[in-house]
């Protein structure tokens, strides 16, 4: 069996510097802290390099200019965003900017629309053709949930006894809903923990000592 | 003289970091095999995958960090497999900036080892990474080409074999995201509402309550939640496909079910925890109310 390649050792240190904030903050996890970040940087910098503005930008109009000129729009909006370090010339970023928020403005609001809102009112407005007691039971829930919730977050006229009531209701909903969210939360916040683990345990500790 | 109730509400919370410590360092070093039940979410993703027919092409977006490795790398890893068996074809992408296209390579280099007769560019295609996520959907709506001119290597998508006669998502069966973040809202969002391909997500935990709002409006065909949706799809798998048992007992790697032991046990302690604090909190309101 080999031993752990360095990479491994590098890791496992970096794994145990990380949790060792758990007992209290410290110099070492301070320093993979920056690590951590300085490095993801460089990596995000590099790919989106080599991934998007080679394949996607630079390749296309050095192969041929005449069919991608096109592409020296976006190529120059996106270096018109560095304007902004030039005080002189700073202005110039809102242009870039403001095609950049335009952009997604429209592709977001048909997503949220179509995608989201649309489907989910649907889903919503439950069809009480089928007499069964089940789907007669969630239905009415899943509208007494829906219907209480949204009273809650009614804010445009003062809580009466009535509305009151219906909002309290409404809480409860949202309560049990935060109840799911939390349990799922420490499902995955554990899964995080275990894959640490199980990496110190099998690929660096094992190894090192000569088990499996 | 402080009450045993006192000590419990003031107890440093290190011990409780150290007894979760334990609690999932014994069942990695001494599995127990604790069961998994399948839930309705997984079994219907499974299902779909299952009635899928040999040269049908699936997208596996990998649009996950090495953060939640442990839940995403399991899901995507069991997608590849069930696909592979069935001589379903493959095209992996990744939409995530900080470690998605890594993580796709390392799961891809694992996986189509496991089958040696995979011819890549035939079989499966790695089409890398793309900035901007929500735009690339919109563009691989009307051309894979435009979104992703090459695959991961540099060579250009249309010297691909596979990728002859798909031009789009249309001609793609089933999008699989293995999601943390909103990148897998976006696919539900982008790409079923407005193109209607299908979709099954594979979330970390923590996202995975916000997906059964689409799951049960009929905008998700599946989900796999969480590791535990992970470990329930691996034990689907294995009950379906003899091979991919054999395979997943005798595998070195990390997968669902390994990590479910140290999960359950977990659980219960913090459950614990949940009880007492609850109980002593409890018992302390009521002895400061007697004193006042």
């Amino acid at each position: 069996m080999h031993p752990p390649a360095i990479g491994v050792w590098v890791a496992a240190f970096l794994t145990i510097f990380a949790l060792s904030f758990l007992y209290k903050d410290n110099p070492l996890f301070r320093f993979t802290e920056s690590l951590f970040a300085g490095v993801s940087l460089g990596y995000y910098v590099g790919i989106v390099l080599n991934q998007t503005l080679m394949p996607n930008l630079i390749e296309p109009m050095q192969q041929d200019f005449g069919k991608n000129w096109d592409l020296v729009v976006p190529g120059v909006l996106g270096l018109v965003l560095y304007a902004r370090y030039l005080p002189r010339a700073a202005w110039i970023f809102r242009y870039a900017i403001t095609i950049y928020v335009g952009y997604y403005i429209g592709l977001d609001f048909t997503r949220r629309i179509h995608g989201e809102v649309l489907p989910q009112i649907a889903r919503a407005i439950v069809p009480l053709n089928h007499f069964d007691a089940h789907t007669i039971f969630y239905s009415l829930l899943f509208a007494l949930g829906v219907f209480s919730v949204l009273i809650y977050f009614f804010f445009s006229k003062e809580q009466d006894a009535v509305t009151r009531r219906i909002a309290r209701l409404g809480i409860w909903f949202l309560m049990v809903s935060f109840g799911a969210a939390f349990g799922f939360t420490v499902m995955g916040r554990v899964a995080l923990l275990i894959g640490r683990l199980n990496f110190l345990i099998h690929d660096w500790i094992y190894p090192t000592i000569g088990i499996r | 003289m402080p009450t045993l109730m006192d000590r419990i509400l003031g107890l440093d919370r290190r011990w409780i970091f150290l007894l979760v410590l334990i609690a999932v360092v014994l069942p990695t070093l001494f599995p127990i095999g604790l069961p998994t039940t399948t839930t309705d979410s997984t079994r219907r993703a499974f299902d779909y995958i299952e009635s899928l027919k040999p040269g049908d092409v699936v997208w596996l977006s990998f649009d996950y960090g090495p953060s939640s490795a442990p839940e995403n790398d399991p899901m995507a890893e069991g997608l590849m497999r069930q696909c592979f068996v069935k001589h379903v074809r493959v095209i992996v992408s990744a939409l995530y900036p900080l470690g998605g296209l890594a993580l796709a390579n390392n799961s891809l280099a694992r996986v189509v080892a496991e089958f040696p007769n995979l011819k890549y560019g035939e079989d499966y295609v790695n089409l890398g990474y793309k900035d901007g996520a929500a735009a690339v959907m919109r563009q691989l709506g009307e051309s894979i080409g435009g979104a992703f001119p090459t695959d991961v290597n540099g060579k250009p998508i249309a010297e691909i074999p596979m990728m002859q006669g798909v031009h789009d998502l249309h001609q793609v069966k089933l999008v699989f995201t293995a999601a943390t973040g909103i990148i897998g809202e976006w696919w539900i969002t982008q790409v079923h509402a407005q193109i209607g391909t299908p979709v099954i997500i594979g979330p970390t935990a923590v996202s995975a309550p916000k997906y059964f709002a689409y799951l049960n409006a009929g905008q998700l065909v599946g989900m796999l939640g969480g590791m535990k949706g992970a470990a329930e799809y691996e034990k689907l798998l294995q009950v379906s496909h003899p091979e991919l048992a054999t395979l997943y007992r005798s595998t070195p790697h990390f997968t669902g079910a390994k990590g479910m032991d140290a999960q359950a046990v977990a659980h219960a302690l913090i459950i614990l925890f949940i009880v007492v604090g609850n109980f002593a909190y409890i018992q302390h309101r009521a002895a400061a109310r007697r004193r006042s």
